[in-house]
């Protein structure tokens, strides 16, 4: 059993706490500008293209140091300063008295304040702007997307959600996994057996792997990512990581697409660069790596324009300048084919798990 | 083949026959172009004595049970200087006699309309008109009278006078109307003619009894119109030559009559021989007229005197050839006498019979037209300036002509023809009658097109007292309302073809443009006068005028939009700081919330940062 660093990592109480405090002196700012009769205003770091910058020491996109000013003094921002205003007020609440939202529903709450928003994306981009004034994830706010991924595998957790606070479970007692969801999101890590994260692009594969035990065989915790991986997952992923020390591999399709899931993983997206510990810089691509689909001799389909313009497009990511990365997209390029995950089955349902995963997992420690 | 009858028929019969052309075509039109006519010929009359209009018209159903078309009496009566008991026949009782023939702005052009007013009553009602003039300020002649178609000649029934007061004109007439129908038209025409005519006081009591009042809302009359020559641009090639043969520089008639006025200018009171004649004329010769020194100058190269004259007819006056040639009635046969150029009567006759200079032409007989400009035109037209015009060939009065449409260097029209109604009256009256929040007006300089001087004014009034129901165009010209054919008129073309967005106006917006064309000759698309033809010379002005206006109503229009901007400003901050203070006040954990009223007020007051 490993129990987790409680000395290094930030727990989701000190994470609370720390919110708290940011909404708090926000809220004193505000006041006091009110009370003294100045217009409050809000400093946004600028998210436009020419304010993302990789950072190469840990390893992900950050924001440079411009900023936005959104000031109540400007008739066309009042509108929006209010919102944010508002948000900021109801993430407040959420945190405080522990309830869960999503971003739909935060669309709708807005309504019973007079706080109009013309529709979903103008609510979402609220949501950023906090995100970027607090550099916080949503997911700490308690706003979640409707989408979700799954967990499964020995890992002991406790709730800190109201009417779960100190509640214990174990993520294997269910076979479809766990849904990362608010509850999930905000409970504490306590422990677990596992030495590994396996995080699979597919569910369908995720259930086989459940099935296949894999966490058994590997010691694994396995991770549905369902695409491209929700923040809520590469928050937990991280925290996997990071508080309990557990190595991240990642599989995803023999595409370009697959690579680009690994990358986000190991170091973020461009749209959240104003976000940090949302990744895991030391995960690995384990697969299906381009060369793996001549070595594994699986069966493909051709790439399509966008496959192809992807690949371009990739090819200018200062992360892709180097090593297996870019290698991988330039044999891509070269075969013009692409391979699922799935194809593996054309060797039997298990291959994929009997032959691939162990060959791929020995050969990771290598790089 | 059968042999055509000609036979000539009077004016009266003219108009009779095509009544249809001067607005009277069924008894709806005949009865608001009766109105028309009456009123603008007391305007007109008060206008040419400077005396402020006083009109009254009423118009009263014969026999109100009746349904129409009826037979109505309509009365016109004004201040003005009345008419002379003596012309009083002639002026109502015949056609086409009248005194408006001249270069100057009038309502009417001619006179004809109240005539055939009466002649249209008589015809349908066959009742006689009846005017009351008071020229005199002490006696009003009363006329009772019908006209003579056939003949135009008035027939008087009645003629008696008595004592008055005041000077004025007052005609009435019975004729078949349909007020019913009329009725708006003709309450429009008043209520526009005051409009343009804010000088004058109007009151109208209809069928009903009903009185519409208007009274004078400025004092001051606008300039009369003068008497004028005309423009350079104005000219074709027929009134060159008419200008040209029309003048005094002919070789004169010699007859009894012309003998007579020489002797008269000599002083001579016997018969003298040729010399010593010509003696007596060499003293008097800067007080003689001219054409008597053209026939000293014929007997000079003569020799002969007045007995002689009497005997001779001159032929011609050949300058080429410097023969003079004339015809012997006592001998019946042409001579020739060779012309001396040394002799000093020899000048004289040369420039008789060539006219004068070129330069003196241009400069004389038209408008605005001086020695520097018509020396520019002579270089302009490959002309020279001395080149006499009396020597012109046919071709050269062609090239003539058509330089003096195409030379760009004439100053603009003299308008002292016109009348316009000046922009202080104008707004004035734009003021009284729509109550607009923003208003308007400019009068153009002077134009011209084919040489009739023109001038456009105009107005633009927003808002206010006027619905907002759609731009509205009241058209003017020479201070007539144009009431019908709105569709074919250039001002509603240039109003129609203007982009209103650009200038802030959307929707329907409670607009209302003035239009006045001012000229010696609007250009009518149609007898009935009631809409102005597009000449490119015109629209332009028009269009010159609406922009200038428009301009002026979009700043307007957009200060109202910063007004407005500041009031959204005031409402935006009401509505949004109380929420954040709302927001702040529990994300800060207090309990009250802060004092914020004082940053609504800076948030309403903040001016727009651009």
């Amino acid at each position: 059993m490993r129990l987790k660093n409680k000395s290094n990592a930030k727990t989701a109480e000190t994470r609370k706490k720390r919110l708290l405090s940011l909404l708090e002196q926000q809220g004193i700012s505000i006041y006091d500008h009110l009370d003294k009769g100045k217009f409050p205003q809000f400093v946004i770091p600028s998210r436009s293209v020419s304010n993302i910058v990789y950072d190469k020491k840990i390893r992900q996109y950050i924001l440079g140091s411009a900023s936005a000013v959104r000031s109540s003094r400007n008739m066309s921002q009042l509108r929006s300063y209010t919102q944010l205003a508002w948000l900021a007020f109801f993430v407040n609440r959420l945190v405080r008295e522990g309830k869960s939202s999503t971003l739909r529903d935060i669309y709708y709450s807005s309504q019973a304040f007079s706080i109009d928003f013309e529709d979903q994306p103008e609510s979402d981009n609220i949501i950023v702007d906090l995100e970027a004034v607090l550099t916080s994830p949503r997911e700490e706010f308690h706003i979640f997307p409707e989408e979700r991924s799954s967990v499964f595998g020995d890992l002991t957790i406790e709730y800190t959600v109201p009417g779960y606070e100190g509640k214990r479970m174990n993520l294997s007692d269910h076979p479809d996994g766990y849904l990362i969801g608010p509850s999930l999101s905000s409970a504490e890590l306590v422990d677990t057996s596992a030495e590994l994260v396996i995080a699979i692009e597919k569910g369908g594969l995720f259930t086989r792997f459940v099935e296949e035990k894999v966490h058994k065989k590997f010691k694994a915790i396995i991770v549905d990512t369902a695409g491209q991986a929700p923040r809520s997952t590469r928050n937990l992923l991280r925290r996997l990581n990071s508080e309990m020390g557990l190595p991240v591999v990642i599989l995803a399709d023999g595409d370009v697409y697959g690579e680009h899931i690994a990358m986000v993983i190991k170091s973020g997206s461009a749209n959240a660069a104003h976000l940090r510990e949302l990744t895991v810089p030391d995960a690995k691509w384990l697969g299906v790596w381009a060369t793996d689909i001549e070595k594994y001799k699986l069966p493909t389909i051709p790439m399509t324009e966008s496959d192809i313009k992807r690949i371009y497009d990739l090819q200018k990511d200062p992360r892709y300048q180097e090593g297996n990365w870019k290698k991988q997209l330039e044999v891509f390029l070269k075969l013009k084919r692409k391979a699922e995950l799935e194809a593996f089955s054309k060797y039997g349902l298990t291959n994929i798990t009997d032959k691939y995963l162990p060959a791929k997992l020995e050969e990771s420690k290598s790089f | 083949m059968s042999k055509e009858v000609f036979s000539q028929i009077s004016p009266s019969e003219f108009f009779y026959r095509n009544r249809d052309l001067a607005g009277f075509s069924n008894p709806t039109r005949s009865l608001y172009t009766s109105v028309r006519e009456f009123v603008e010929n007391a305007l007109d009359a008060c206008d040419q004595k400077k005396i402020l209009p006083d009109i009254h018209l009423s118009i009263k159903a014969v026999d109100p049970e009746k349904a129409d078309p009826k037979h109505y009496i309509l009365t016109v009566k004004d201040n003005g200087p009345g008419i002379d008991s003596e012309h009083i026949p002639l002026a109502f009782g015949t056609v086409l006699y009248g005194s408006k023939f001249g270069l100057k702005q009038a309502r009417g052009m001619f006179g004809l309309g109240a005539t055939m007013a009466i002649l249209y009553g008589q015809i349908t009602t066959n009742k006689p008109v009846t005017v009351k003039s008071c020229s005199d300020g002490k006696t009003i002649d009363e006329f009772v009278m019908l006209l003579d178609i056939q003949k135009n000649k008035p027939v008087i029934q009645k003629h008696t006078t008595k004592e008055g007061s005041k000077t004025g004109l007052a005609v009435s007439i019975v004729l078949e109307g349909d007020y019913s129908k009329a009725g708006s038209k003709i309450r429009d025409y008043v209520y526009q003619t005051s409009l343009i005519t804010p000088y004058a006081t109007i009151t109208f009591e209809d069928p009903s009894g009903e009185k519409f009042h208007y009274a004078r809302i400025v004092k001051d009359m606008p300039r009369p119109p003068t008497v004028i020559k005309p423009h350079p641009h104005g000219i074709d090639v027929e009134t060159i030559r008419r200008m040209i043969t029309d003048t005094h520089y002919q070789i004169p008639t010699i007859d009894n009559k012309m003998i007579d006025k020489v002797k008269k200018e000599l002083s001579l009171k016997k018969n003298l021989t040729p010399k010593e004649i010509l003696e007596r004329a060499q003293k008097r010769w800067s007080d003689i007229s001219r054409p008597v020194r053209t026939v000293i100058s014929v007997m000079s190269f003569l020799n002969i005197d007045f007995e002689g004259l009497k005997k001779i007819r001159i032929d011609d006056i050949d300058i080429a050839n410097k023969t003079i040639t004339f015809w012997d009635f006592g001998e019946s046969q042409t001579h020739a006498v060779d012309l001396d150029p040394e002799s000093p009567y020899y000048k004289q006759l040369a420039s008789t019979v060539q006219g004068d200079t070129l330069l003196t032409f241009l400069t004389k007989r038209f408008q605005r037209v001086g020695p520097t400009t018509a020396e520019k035109f002579c270089e302009f037209a490959k002309f020279k300036p001395d080149k006499r015009i009396g020597s012109m060939t046919n071709e050269e009065l062609v090239k003539l002509a058509d330089a003096l449409q195409k030379f760009e260097e004439f100053l603009a029209p003299d308008p002292s023809c016109l009348a316009p109604l000046g922009e202080e009256p104008l707004s004035k009256g734009i003021m009284k009658f729509f109550n607009p929040e923003f208003a308007a007006v400019w009068q153009r300089n002077a134009s011209a097109y084919s040489g009739f001087p023109f001038v456009v004014e105009m107005g633009i009034a927003y808002g206010g007292d006027i619905p907002p129901s759609g731009l509205k165009v009241y058209r003017f010209a020479n201070r007539i309302p144009l009431l019908y054919d709105e569709g074919s008129d250039v001002v509603l073309k240039i109003v129609n073809e203007t982009e209103w967005a650009r200038y802030k106006i959307k929707g329907d917006p409670p607009l209302v443009i003035v239009s006045h064309i001012c000229s010696t000759r609007i250009p009518y698309k149609t007898v009935g006068k009631e809409n102005v033809a597009d000449r490119p010379e015109l629209e332009r002005e028009l269009k010159n005028a609406l922009q200038y206006l428009a301009r002026k109503l979009a700043v307007h229009m957009s200060r109202q939009g910063a007004a407005d901007m500041a009031k959204k400003r005031a409402n935006l901050y009401s509505k949004y700081v109380p929420l954040i203070a709302q927001f702040a006040t529990e994300l800060a954990g207090k309990k009250k919330e802060p004092n914020y009223n004082q940053l609504i007020r800076m948030g309403s007051e903040i001016e727009e940062q651009v």
